[in-house]
């Protein structure tokens, strides 16, 4: 998901300048100069200001020098495969807390853990042998955890807990 | 002082606290020591168990966690060379060519050894630096605390290893999330869209976890899977050790001291520390030209030094409730949730909590030594642990623990949110630890600055006038200022160097 530095930052400028109008149309406190109004707007104008200068890539020449430290040595033995959808999958993570809240109070906690934790075991490489009974086991330690020890109150839905 | 010594050991010494404490290291130790999940992860998860405790065995668990998490961290950095956290990235390298000199049991030795009295020395430092420290804050008016907030923003361009302005832009993302909800001195609904649950505003943990956590399974998607830990046979861990401090205490006292320095400036932490101490270590060293090639002394200085950071982090946040690093960043939601609001006044009213806290910073980093050593004799074991099976319960806890915080579903979409936030801002260069610095300091900063408005009835001459304002103002604008005067002499002298080799 790497973008040119345009991209995010007219992005940055676009948010900003949102951020600095949102600010600027709030009420203001009646006999007060000062109001909720006055920080957005500073700190929309600072963002945009920022998002300028990175499209004009000021503060880019910092940049080059960080290339040459190696950050995560060893994890590129083998380059990753290269597909259209390969860099979708790491939208798998906050699709499946989506999911969660979607699906928690509905199939109750342990099916829709059971499930959230199939699909990510699956996606990260493993066969079902370890997926499944993972996915069957994980959800009721963390629910005896959670659920039984600190007492949040976990959806209990289809399939309701022994305890 | 000696009551409030007494005080404090009663407050510690309940089975509560030591047992949270010894869970918290046993976890810490296993979190730190697994590549891809680091100790500000560790420290994030642990927030849901927090609200479960007493405010002290709360504190206990990150105090714990934290400190074990950046020292295990070194032991796949030594065996693997895979850093475990990014504070071990920095000399990873040397530690693992130390291991195929066959001197893993020295490396590892002097990773727990320095590790702990780099964590006492930065104690110390909390304990000497902190309550001269709170005498001075107890007479700041809020435009020192607009400066002093200002200055600490400022230090978002420190955590920048790419682009200051990137990271500057981060902050301004951090502030801007602060400003949803009603909390601000109108009382109005602020960038909420009608959206009843952003009345409350965002919570700073969830979206800590989001950045932190959920950003983190979403790299594993995409990275291939780290090679499994050769198992071997280890000698004794400590022997050698004692030599090691003789011969390099100097190193060793320059990497707490520069530790302590970063862990104080906001934002900046513990990997920060290690970079900077290693650079320097080689840099002053005797025998440069052995960096590299498996010797110790790096390992000594920096090790020394990523452990110091972590307490002292704690200084402006407990003095000021602005983070010194992304983990003290966690211990300030977690600080305010128990009552235990970060301020100057902390140290006078709850001086036996403070003492309690410096102790069981002690007794952490004491308790690093047998626990580290039974943890690189089982490091092969747990290692083991294929990444597949960690990251969906990771997935879990983030969304068990995000729901907790509120019992809300919007945590869960709040931590799904930043997930993608941290991650895309990773991927693209800007640096979270801005942003974290951002949310977390916001409102602080807001009411600091409208209040000074307020108060100077739009003169600007009193944000000046007190001395202590006006010397905090001269740094903060130098920070501010610094980054543009770099560019502007870099801008200067690549003509003038581009002109001499083209002649």
């Amino acid at each position: 998901m790497r973008l040119p530095d345009s991209v995010t930052g007219s992005f940055l400028v676009a948010l900003g300048a949102a951020a600095a109008y949102g600010g600027w149309i709030l009420p203001p406190v009646p006999g007060q100069p000062v109001g909720p109004n006055v920080f957005p707007l500073v700190i929309g104008t600072g963002l945009a200001l920022c998002g300028l200068a990175i499209v004009f890539g000021i503060g880019h020449s910092f940049e080059e020098e960080e290339e040459l430290i190696p950050l995560e040595h060893g994890q590129a033995v083998s380059p990753p495969p290269q597909g259209k959808l390969y860099g979708l999958r790491a939208l798998l993570p906050p699709a499946l807390l989506l999911f969660y809240v979607f699906a928690a109070d509905r199939l109750g906690f342990i099916i829709t853990a059971a499930i959230m934790v199939y699909v990510t075991t699956t996606a990260l490489g493993a066969k079902w042998k370890l997926a499944l009974p993972l996915a069957a086991l994980s959800p009721f330690a963390i629910h005896l955890i959670f659920g039984k020890l600190l007492r949040v109150p976990l959806p209990a839905g289809l399939l309701p807990t022994p305890w | 002082m000696l009551k409030t010594l007494l005080e404090a050991f009663a407050l510690i010494s309940t089975w509560e606290v030591i047992i949270a404490m010894f869970a918290a290291s046993v976890y810490g130790l296993v979190i730190g020591s697994l590549p891809g999940l680091s100790a500000t992860m560790a420290t994030a998860l642990l927030v849901p168990v927090t609200f479960y405790l007493s405010p002290i065995a709360a504190i206990a668990t990150i105090v714990a966690a934290s400190s074990m998490a950046i020292f295990s961290g070194d032991i796949p950095g030594a065996l693997l060379r895979i850093p475990g956290t990014p504070a071990s990235a920095a000399y990873a390298d040397e530690a693992y060519a130390m291991t195929r000199k066959g001197q893993a049991e020295l490396a590892l030795g002097a990773g727990v050894w320095f590790s702990a009295v780099g964590g006492i020395a930065g104690v110390l430092s909390l304990m000497i630096l902190a309550p001269p420290l709170a005498e001075i804050a107890l007479s700041f008016s809020t435009f020192e605390y607009f400066w002093l907030a200002l200055l600490g923003l400022m230090c978002a361009t420190l955590v920048a290893r790419s682009s200051p302005v990137k990271a500057i832009a981060g902050m301004f993302l951090g502030l801007l999330v602060s400003c949803i909800g009603i909390e601000n001195p109108g009382g109005v609904p602020r960038f909420t869209f009608g959206i009843t649950d952003l009345f409350g505003g965002i919570e700073p943990i969830p979206a800590l976890v989001g950045v932190f956590a959920v950003s983190q399974v979403m790299r594993a998607m995409l990275t291939p899977e780290p090679p499994p830990l050769p198992r071997r046979k280890f000698g004794s861990i400590m022997a050698g050790q004692w030599r090691l401090t003789k011969q390099y205490h100097w190193q060793m006292t320059r990497g707490n001291i520069v530790g302590i320095i970063i862990g104080v400036l906001p934002g900046a932490g513990a990997d920060m520390a290690a970079w900077v101490s290693y650079a320097m270590s080689k840099r002053f060293s005797k025998e440069p030209e052995k960096f590299g090639t498996g010797h110790v002394e790096g390992l000594v200085e920096a090790g020394a030094s990523n452990n110091a950071s972590i307490a002292s982090g704690w200084v402006p946040s407990l003095l000021f409730g602005i983070p010194g690093d992304t983990i003290a960043a966690i211990a300030i939601g977690v600080l305010y949730m128990k009552g235990l609001n970060p301020g100057p006044t902390l140290f006078t009213e709850k001086a036996s909590s403070m003492y309690a806290i410096y102790l069981m910073f002690i007794i952490a980093n004491i308790l690093m030594i047998p626990l580290g050593i039974a943890m690189i004799r089982i490091a092969a074991y747990i290692l083991l642990a294929p990444r597949s099976t960690v990251m969906p319960i990771i997935m879990l806890c983030c969304a068990v623990g995000s729901f907790a915080i509120g019992n809300n579903m919007f945590g869960v979409v709040t931590v799904a949110a930043f997930g993608v936030i941290g991650y895309v801002m990773e991927a693209n260069g800007y640096p979270v630890a801005a942003m974290v610095l951002g949310i977390v300091m916001g409102t602080m900063v807001e009411q600091a600055f409208v209040t000074s408005l307020i108060k100077s009835d739009g003169s600007i001459l009193p944000f000046f006038e007190r001395p202590v304002a006006a010397i905090l103002a001269a740094m903060a604008i130098g920070a501010l200022l610094w980054p543009v005067m770099v560019w502007v002499w870099r801008k200067v002298k690549q003509p003038q160097a581009a002109a001499a080799t083209s002649r």
